[in-house]
């Protein structure tokens, strides 16, 4: 009897802390205000919508998530205020953020200094793998993939296509720098030779100057880097302009959340090739839960975040919990570290020795305003070779 | 689109002499009001184009209402505060009320296509241009030729003066205000089918108008809308053939140079607007 008495009394406790056990914190740090506010608007629609889900399945061993949201402005500046402020004031245990690569490169040196595991959802620029990982940003990971890693293959791609000469139009911050380096010397390697390269401010209301000058370098074809929000007055004008060169992208130009923006010609886009790792058909379940709640279609970031969280957090968080019974922010780093996911949407979640994830590469056609992968590619460091 | 912008904000600082660095939202609100009449409530492009600006007078007489009129009498430095923080509130309320989502309005104009041998424009830009003279037409006549268009042109002169006189000086600065929202709100309506609609639009666009407004001769209505003719025509050369990403730094030093070369603008003269 005093045996039974005992366990029970046991059994009461146990399951009164679980039902006391603090949540986790989790942090989204995208911009929420200015230029590049879409985007943050779609990273809180994602991490709402995926936090909610793993709640109502019960939390992560029994504990239940709780987002935090910062703005950075997708400014390097003001991500380092984020970063504060999701560390110090709201105390979360993991960031998942900044989804602009300017952002990325100003708040990798506070989450260093400051100790606190950040995780990339979209960050495209070279230089953050560089940055990461043993014996550098320890506290820094990557699931996105850059535009070194995929420059190659992408460059390769459009040489097969017959393609021999090319124009960069990308966007001026360090995304489309970046991605511009890349593939300048991608083409060189694959032999295409690159006319002209020209950068714009996102929100541009006017790009015909720009694709004259582009008419005028003669290129068979123009690599815009470019995201969703620009893409349709940028595709209006490439046809009042009377372009006819094949148009690759990087960014978000072939996505549902372009077409949903050319609802009245959505066959506007027809021909663009985009190198990618997202699109909303990867995981159908998310695009209609997305859809029903926020009745537009699934938003790149907002998605990228929610994987991020789902697929690379949640297990780091299981397993910190499991080996060590504690999810605080040193031993989610060691966790992370240890994350083998092998059929994410987005393909393999397993961090390298520099922090970086290799999942799978993916070419996408809009063709009858539609979009169709024409392939999907797994990655590896040989492709950086 | 920048002449249109600009003819309003020379208005404002002719008449009220007040830089209303919250213009920009004028042309953004101008263009959600349109966006609403013409996607949400499926008006004819001609009556939400037109509704747009009348929706946008009630805006530009609350504005006048709530904010110019207590800041008038203050120094430049409590008005230049006072309105770029009415800037930035606006924009991020359109950001939490509207969505960060770009919102497209093409019309029917804005996809036909009119080839003339090496030349493409779109249908929709030609009719921004006859508009546009036509709006310019109109407030020529207005400003010259109606009691409170010539009350208008007296403040801009002597503001005392015109209150010493009788000239209901509060009332002509809300007509201003109100014109000057009407417009934005008019070249929102006729530009907004060729981009997208963005609570961050109008940012960039009231510092163009500004230096359209500076390089024109502060205040002088016909002086800023041939400077902004000339900033866009700069811009879309030196986005050609100089570099499409410093195109609106050269349109800034256009701005420094006119300046250096006559400090009153190109079309300075002692007649405000």
């Amino acid at each position: 009897m005093r045996y039974a008495l005992t366990l029970a009394l046991l059994l009461v406790m146990a399951f009164s802390a679980g039902a006391q056990a603090p949540p986790i914190k989790i942090g989204f740090a995208s911009a929420m205000s200015g230029p590049a506010a879409i985007t943050g608007e779609g990273v809180k629609w994602g991490a709402t919508l995926a936090v909610e889900e793993i709640n109502a399945k019960g939390g992560v061993m029994g504990r239940k998530l709780e987002a935090y949201f910062a703005d950075n402005k997708a400014q390097p500046g003001e991500a380092v205020s984020a970063v504060r402020k999701l560390a110090d004031v709201d105390q979360v245990d993991v960031i998942i953020g900044q989804t602009h690569s300017g952002a990325c490169l100003g708040a990798m040196p506070v989450v260093k200094e400051i100790g606190i595991p950040m995780v990339i959802e979209a960050c495209s620029h070279p230089k953050i793998r560089e940055l990461s990982g043993k014996g550098r940003n320890e506290w820094t990971f990557r699931v996105a993939l850059d535009d070194e890693i995929m420059a190659h293959t992408f460059a390769r791609y459009i040489a097969r296509t017959g393609v021999k000469s090319s124009s960069i139009l990308a966007m001026n911050n360090d995304f489309g720098r970046g991605a511009a380096i890349a593939y300048e010397a991608a083409f060189k390697k694959a032999n295409v030779k690159l006319l002209s390269t020209d950068f714009f401010d996102p929100g541009q209301p006017d790009y015909r100057p720009v694709l004259t000058r582009i008419k005028r370098a003669g290129a068979e074809s123009i690599l815009a880097v470019i995201l969703a929000s620009d893409g349709a007055p940028f595709m209006r004008q490439y046809h009042e302009v009377g372009l006819t060169q094949r148009v690759f992208s990087r960014g978000s130009l072939t996505t549902a959340e372009f077409l949903h923006q050319v609802k009245d010609n959505p066959k506007i886009g027809d021909g663009v090739i985009e190198a990618s790792y997202w699109i909303n058909t990867l995981d159908p379940e998310w695009d209609k839960k997305w859809t029903e709640r926020y009745k537009v279609p699934p938003r790149v970031h907002g998605s990228l975040a929610a994987i991020t969280l789902k697929w690379a957090v949640v297990p780091a968080l299981e397993i910190a919990l499991k080996k060590h019974g504690k999810a605080d922010r040193q031993t989610i780093r060691a966790a992370l570290e240890e994350v083998d996911v092998k059929d994410s949407p987005l393909g393999p979640i397993k961090f390298d020795a520099n922090h970086q994830a290799w999942i799978n590469m993916i070419l996408i056609e809009m063709r009858d305003g539609q979009l169709k992968i024409l392939e999907k590619l797994p990655t590896s460091p040989a492709l950086l070779n | 689109m920048y002449a249109m912008v600009a003819a309003g904000l020379a208005l404002m600082l002719g008449v009220a002499r007040l830089i209303n660095f919250a213009h920009g939202e004028f042309f953004m609100l101008g263009a959600y009001a349109f966006w609403y009449a013409y996607s949400e409530w499926g008006l004819p492009y001609p009556l939400a184009a037109l509704l747009a600006p009348a929706v946008m007078v009630l805006f530009g007489i609350a504005y006048q209402r709530s904010v110019i009129r207590a800041i008038l009498p203050r120094s430049w430095h409590v008005q230049l505060i006072a309105t770029l923080a009415t800037s930035i509130v606006l924009t991020n309320l359109a950001i939490i009320v509207l969505g960060a989502q770009p919102k497209e309005v093409p019309t029917m104009l804005s996809s036909r296509i009119l080839a003339l041998g090496g030349f493409r424009i779109v249908w929709q830009r030609l009719l921004v241009l006859a508009a546009a003279l036509l709006i310019f037409w109109a407030l020529q006549r207005f400003v010259a030729c109606t009691r409170t268009g010539k009350a208008m042109r007296a403040m801009s002169q002597n503001r005392e003066a015109c209150a010493v006189v009788g000239v209901d000086v509060q009332r002509v600065a809300m007509v201003t205000f109100a014109l000057s929202a009407a417009l934005a709100a008019a070249a929102a309506a006729l530009v907004s089918p060729l981009f997208n609609i963005f609570p961050d639009m109008g940012t960039t666009l009231t510092l163009k108008a500004f230096a359209a407004v500076v390089a024109g001769g502060f205040g002088y209505v016909n002086g800023a809308i041939a400077a902004s003719f000339l900033i866009g025509l700069t811009e879309a050369f030196a986005g050609s053939y100089i570099s499409y990403a410093y195109k609106d730094a050269i349109a800034f030093l256009i701005m420094i140079a006119v300046l250096l070369w006559r400090p009153q603008g190109l079309f300075g003269r002692r007649i405000g607007i």
